[in-house]
């Protein structure tokens, strides 16, 4: 195994023991996809809205809200004990850090989006086992997206006297080509249309998640530098 | 020269925390600097350990000028902070083995085994950061900053909220590092901790260096009556 | 070039380009025959669209500039990336001042989702988070970082957000806007565009040159702050 992905395993790790042990993220994350489940239910009006019509924009706003909750605070589990600097000043590439910390967060909010899928499926009674390898793919191509972007921009937002307040006004407006072609294949895969229909779709979440991943991988160390 | 900086100069914005800092270290060398508070000490330790960019002026080490986005070099310095570094949901040999990964050293299990041994937290190995104690936390990050056996230490106010007993520890490891092959750069404002383990005291007041000599003919009194007219003078 | 240099041509740009709008006004209120669909209100198009251009120009200049800056840390890099994103976000306001007025007259709707509109807001919150965290950095070389980062990711987004507005439109059927450009354009509107993107563009440049000299003298007042001080 080279250097680089013992580093890089080594954070994850560390980032994954950290999180099943403390459980903050996991438990803020999961409470606010069941909540905002119930809070979305009662927010429409079931005699004028159809459930499976908004099913998938709902999934996909309670993956952005609730990801960024969570992505937010990526960096202060490093912020204890100034542990980030111990990080900084190892021999690990920044981009081996960046790339660490994209994958614990994919985890937890692709396991967020999952869940909200479920529980909305389950509350506003709509049966979405048509297509749902391709939902998964879908929802889980967005989630690495939005998790480069935001990841990169909590450092950035974390180094700020702002702090997350500032995160949203940074990530929204790059959010929504995730959005947009994201939110519109799930819809369609829900609805019981072929996958090959949102094929074009899924190629541009591709693509951007690649850009996503690329930019943030290369543009992480000049966020960090003291 | 195992350490060298040349012009160091940091500023944020319009506060200049060290301004123009030359020093040559040879390897057996061992730098207190001594300054109060605001003096620049961290900055200038930030700067020698590449936590830090310099906004001018260069550090290298071993005749090489150091790269902070180069992450090579970072192989043969260790760092003591008086903030330990460590995830406090981390037992103490996960923490050590973290850092065997991030430095890639070969064996890490005996490196990690050894580094405990050295501090005196074997029969810690499984216990969780959290529930050390100060002084225990604090032996155990000082394992963590030799654990890969480096040639430079630089050591941010070691003394700082140490319990007698972690006190000997951090003495009788550092008095290890006299092995004539290593460089070492303390910064404090304990004087008497700071004289034991140095051959060279400079005190520094405002990011500059104003008063250098060499240890072993200084007399203590005689320099700790100086050292505090200097900084009375500045306030 | 010196400072001085940069003001004065900042400073002639500018007035040629002050001038030239009045041309660019004259044009387009007198001399420019009126669309047949919109009437009057479409005249507005030949600000809005050179506005628009202006503005993602802008990004791009800001983008380059940030990125070269990472690079070579030269603090010229920096001030012109923040320059070309002032006068970015100036011109991006006009667009989105503009449309509406043109929307609510020529299909009745203040808002609608047409795909450059929507870009151009998009783009007006990159420019602002662009300056927020410029404004909310202790360090200010950490600012001007962090700037630079918004700004080159931002400008990688733009063709993403381009296309997913353009698919998003294709979807939903949106009131048809008589879009009067491409070649059935008629010659005096074409006319009237180009002067229009011309004049944009060097009153752009003349503001881009007085602001960047404008930082240049702040960062030289800085300097001897700080020699008088030491």
């Amino acid at each position: 195994m080279s250097t680089y992905l013992r580093q890089l395993a080594a954070i994850v790790r560390k980032d994954l023991v950290l999180e099943f042990r403390s459980k903050d993220r996991l438990v803020a994350m999961g409470a606010f996809a069941v909540l905002a489940a119930v809070l979305f239910n009662f927010s429409l009006d079931n005699a004028s809205v159809r459930p499976r019509d908004v099913l998938a924009g709902l999934v996909w706003m309670t993956l952005v809200f609730g990801g960024l909750l969570g992505v937010g605070r990526t960096f202060h589990l490093e912020a204890e004990d100034d542990a980030f600097r111990g990080l900084m000043t190892s021999p690990a590439p920044k981009d081996a850090v960046y790339l660490a910390k994209v994958v614990v967060n994919f985890v937890l909010v692709y396991g967020l989006s999952v869940l909200a899928l479920g529980v909305f499926s389950l509350f506003l009674a709509v049966d979405v086992g048509a297509n749902l390898p391709g939902t998964l793919l879908v929802l889980a191509l967005g989630a690495l997206g939005f998790v480069a972007l935001s990841t990169l921009f909590a450092a950035v937002s974390t180094g700020t006297t702002m702090g997350e307040t500032l995160l949203p006004v940074l990530v929204f407006p790059l959010l929504l080509p995730m959005v947009v072609f994201g939110a519109g294949a799930t819809g369609r895969l829900i609805a019981g249309r072929p996958f090959a229909e949102v094929a074009g779709n899924v190629r541009v979440l591709g693509a951007f998640a690649v850009a996503a991943v690329a930019a943030g991988a290369v543009l992480f160390r000049f966020v960090v530098e003291e | 020269m195992a350490l060298e900086a040349r012009d160091l100069v940091r500023e944020y914005g319009s506060v200049v925390a060290v301004d123009g800092i030359d020093l040559k270290l040879a390897p057996g060398e061992a730098l207190t600097v001594f300054g109060p508070n605001g003096a620049g000490k961290s900055t200038l330790l930030g700067m020698l350990g590449g936590a830090m960019h310099p906004t001018r002026g260069t550090v290298s080490i071993g005749g090489v000028a150091i790269d902070p986005s180069v992450t090579s070099w970072r192989h043969r310095v260790g760092i003591l902070s008086h903030r330990g570094f460590l995830y406090a949901r981390l037992t103490a040999a996960e923490n050590l083995r973290f850092y065997a990964d991030l430095f890639g050293l070969d064996d890490p299990e005996a490196r990690v085994a050894q580094g405990l041994g050295r501090v005196g937290l074997t029969d810690r190995a499984r216990t969780e950061a959290r529930h050390l104690s100060h002084g225990m936390k604090q032996r155990l990050s000082l394992a963590r900053a030799l654990l890969h056996d480096p040639e430079i230490v630089l050591l941010d106010e070691p003394y700082t909220g140490l319990d007698p007993s972690a006190a000997a520890v951090l003495r009788n490891v550092l008095g290890e590092l006299k092995d004539g092959a290593r460089t070492v750069v303390v910064v404090t404002h304990n004087l008497r901790e700071g004289l034991a383990m140095a051959t060279r005291v400079a005190i520094q007041l405002r990011g500059r260096f104003v008063w250098e000599g060499a240890a072993n003919d200084l007399d203590a009194v005689a320099f700790e009556r100086h050292y505090h007219e200097t900084i009375e003078v500045a306030a | 070039m010196s400072t001085a240099g940069v003001r004065r041509g900042g400073t002639a740009l500018t007035l040629i380009g002050l001038a030239g709008l009045i041309g660019l006004f004259w044009l387009s209120f007198f001399w420019v025959s009126t669309e047949v669909n919109q009437g009057v209100a479409q005249r507005i198009f030949y600000v809005h669209v050179p506005a628009a251009w202006t503005s993602f120009m802008a990004i791009g200049i800001s983008a380059l500039c940030s990125g070269v800056y990472l690079w070579l840390r030269d603090e010229r890099l920096d001030r012109a990336a923040l320059a070309a994103a002032e006068g970015g976000f100036v011109f991006a306001t006009i667009v989105l001042v503009t449309g509406p007025l043109w929307g609510k007259i020529a299909w009745g709707t203040y808002w609608t989702w047409e795909p450059r509109l929507t870009l151009t807001l998009l783009l007006w919150f990159i420019f602002l988070g662009y300056f927020m965290v410029r404004g909310s950095t202790e360090d200010p070389e950490k600012g001007k970082r962090f700037a630079a980062v918004v700004a080159l990711v931002g400008a990688i987004d733009i063709p993403f957000i381009h296309v997913s507005v353009l698919w998003f439109r294709s979807l939903h059927p949106q009131p048809v806007v008589a879009k009067a450009e491409g070649p059935t354009l008629p010659q005096d509107m074409l006319t009237t565009l180009l002067v229009g993107v011309l004049v944009f563009t060097v009153l752009f440049f003349g503001l881009f040159l007085m602001r960047y000299a404008l930082e240049g003298l702040r960062a030289e007042l800085q300097l001897r702050e700080r020699r008088t001080s030491s």
